[in-house]
């Protein structure tokens, strides 16, 4: 078909993956070590929000980027010390603080920046097109003009892989996830991974959260993440709690997405595509990826004493 | 286990829901004359103390755009009448009722629902609260004696920002415009206040570059501006190098994308231009302040009418807004020519989309 000889549908892909596969890997992280993470859409608000209101204060897009991580590690610290320490219930701590963050975000942005929104000329991280490869023809396409943050993905799936399934460490966390009374007899500190888990988790998503709104845009609307926080932990599941799978879901979802705006302009119905990424996880739930199975110990707060 | 997860997770869902629905604004300094008068509406007396209360649609108050200008009437009507405002956000359609009701329920003498999908929600409570005055921007309803629609010819403003594409694009007239005379549209969804533009639009630009292409697109979002970013930047892969997005917040993305790719869009419902002075050529414009403010000063004046009222080019209910500074003064002058020729009749633009 004549609308895959132009590269824009790939580049349009890649750049929709983006805030879909960075909370996935984020979430991969939390609930491989056991802790079920659903607050990825409230943390990538708060990283959002923040993001783009210390680039506007500062000046700078990359101290806003470096705000935005630190102000979605805290939070995601903050679901770590209820979900760990305090053995709350993980899905409803996750909930309250998707509330929360929708919440606090719309109401600072109200009370800070006023109705007008964020100001026009807040700076933006950088796009880049790789020198050598957008002089190749077609590929160089996709590759032309995008965030930084695009390269940023690429290089953290790949050493979240190697992390996670090569190293010590990364089979040490899974293990946490998957049977922690037998790692804790073994020595591990089962709190301290599932910590580092979440909190990583947790940078994640407020570095995708942080693409939408000083990457793509230098702007920050009420809840502009648009429930990509929900669809991302549908990638993850779809992904089977794997950063490639994950990745490779989220590529799938931005495909749909970028097929929807490409095959509209060809006279197809916006309400028919508008719907193709949840016919697709549908079909790919129940037939394609067979049964997703989740770590073990997913969800379970582990009490050392018992 | 997993099940216990799962209908706490639908709890939580369906509670984020009510939290969010529930948000209340009180606007500007005004919140003394908070004295209830309990029925409201026709029969009281004193008119200074008007309550009125204002439900946005989902693009919120900070849209730049429609729910943001009927709030500016609103305050101005505070300031200026000294009425009492309050603004409730909707975050989904399903809370258009609750939100309608609730002002009702109040007492507030005028409760205004800001846009045509809130059609059935006005027609509901407006029965339902026979004493209370309703207005719904953008819509008509008729058979409802406690409810004004204000209707706005967009047509015509979008048929002024075609035209200026037009000759712009056979003028080739400012820099960064490319041979293929294509202009792209971003609707945010298919329906008639969207469509009244576009419509407009595409007669405005087909007349002065007959053998342009306008491209056309449908979100079927007001509010992602990621997605307005997007349909935008597929749009000038195509060749569009002036953009018109019509989608309220989610086109702030899409202008976002045309300023990054340096260029042009024009701006919708309200002057726009500040978000890119380079960048936005001029703005098609609503006038969904001064309805809002003019049917709160007639109904503090006893002069409340139900059904329709119109807006258009002659009173200064739709227009263009500021135009960018390189645009020549010969395609300005043109502009207004067309303008008092739809004025005096001589021009008819209709409201039919061409595909």
């Amino acid at each position: 078909m004549s609308i895959f000889a132009d590269a824009q549908i790939w580049n349009s892909t890649l750049s929709m993956a983006v805030p879909l596969a960075l909370p996935a890997i984020g979430g991969t992280f939390s609930e491989r070590t056991g802790v079920v993470n659903v607050a990825m859409e409230g943390i990538m608000l708060m990283g959002a929000f923040f993001g783009v209101a210390f680039s506007y204060w500062t000046g700078s897009a990359w101290i806003g980027l470096l705000m935005a991580l630190i102000i979605g590690g805290l939070t995601s610290a903050a679901f770590a010390w209820g979900a760990i320490r305090v053995s709350a219930d993980q899905v409803v701590l996750g909930m309250a603080i998707n509330i929360f963050a929708a919440g606090l975000t719309a109401f600072l942005l109200d009370t800070v920046f006023g109705f007008s929104g964020t100001p026009p000329t807040t700076p933006k991280l950088p796009n880049v097109s790789l020198p050598g490869i957008d002089k190749i023809p077609y590929v160089g396409q996709i590759f032309t003009n995008q965030s930084i943050l695009v390269y940023v993905m690429i290089a953290i799936v790949i050493l979240s892989h190697w992390f996670l399934f090569h190293t010590r460490l990364g089979l040490r966390m899974r293990s946490v996830g998957e049977n922690p009374l037998a790692a804790d007899t073994v020595g591990i500190n089962v709190w301290r991974l599932r910590y580092a888990g979440v909190i990583i988790g947790g940078l994640l998503s407020a570095l995708g959260g942080a693409y939408l709104s000083i990457g793509v845009l230098n702007s920050f609307s009420v809840n502009m993440t648009n429930g990509r926080g929900y669809i991302a932990l549908a990638a993850m599941i779809f992904g089977k709690w794997t950063p490639l799978g994950s990745f490779g879901a989220a590529l799938l979802f931005g495909f749909s997405t970028a097929l929807g705006i490409v095959l509209q302009g060809n006279g197809v119905s916006s309400n028919l595509l508008q719907m193709i990424p949840y016919a697709l996880t549908i079909i790919a739930l129940t037939g394609l990826v067979g049964r997703s199975i989740p770590p073990a110990a997913d969800g379970l707060p582990y009490d050392p004493k018992r | 286990m997993k099940k216990k997860l799962l209908s706490t997770a639908a709890a939580a869902i369906a509670l984020t829901v009510l939290v969010a629905g529930c948000g209340t604004n009180s606007t500007g300094g005004s919140t003394s004359g908070g004295n209830a008068t309990g029925s409201g509406g026709a029969a009281s007396g004193n008119k200074s103390d008007l309550k009125v209360g204002l439900v946005t649609d989902t693009g919120g108050l900070n849209d730049n755009s429609f729910n943001h200008l009927a709030d500016v009437g609103l305050q101005n009507a505070q300031k200026q009448l000294g009425v009492t405002g309050s603004v409730v956000e909707s975050t989904s359609e399903s809370d258009y009722i609750p939100n309608l009701t609730r002002f009702a329920q109040n007492g507030y003498d005028l409760v205004i629902a800001v846009g045509y999908l809130m059609h059935d929600a006005v027609e509901q409570v407006a029965k339902q609260y026979p004493k209370t005055h309703f207005l719904i921007i953008d819509d008509t309803i008729t058979d409802r004696p406690n409810v004004s629609s204000a209707v706005f010819k967009a047509e015509q403003a979008g048929y002024l920002a075609g035209a200026m594409a037009g000759l712009l694009e056979t003028g080739k007239s400012l820099p960064n415009l490319n041979s293929q005379n294509v202009v792209g549209v971003i609707g945010g969804q298919n329906i008639p206040p969207v469509n009244d533009y576009i419509a407009g639009f595409q007669q405005g630009f087909k007349k002065e570059d007959p053998n342009g292409k306008v491209l056309l697109q449908y979100t079927n979002s007001f509010t992602d501006q990621a997605l307005g970013s997007q349909y935008a930047q597929n749009e000038m892969a195509q060749g569009a190098d002036i953009v018109f997005p019509d989608a309220g917040g989610c086109g702030l993305g899409a202008i976002n994308a045309v300023k990054s790719a340096n260029k042009y869009a024009i701006g919708v419902d309200t002057d726009q231009s500040y978000l890119a002075p380079k960048n936005v050529l001029t703005s098609a414009t609503k006038g969904v302040d001064t309805a809002v403010f003019d049917t709160i000063k007639d109904l503090q004046t006893n002069n409340f009418h139900s059904g329709v009222t119109n807006f258009d080019l002659k009173g200064n209910g739709v227009g263009i807004g500021k135009v960018m500074s390189g645009v020549p003064q010969s395609v300005i002058d043109q502009v207004n020519s067309l303008k008092q020729d739809i004025i005096s009749g001589k021009i008819q633009v209709s409201t039919t989309i061409q595909k």
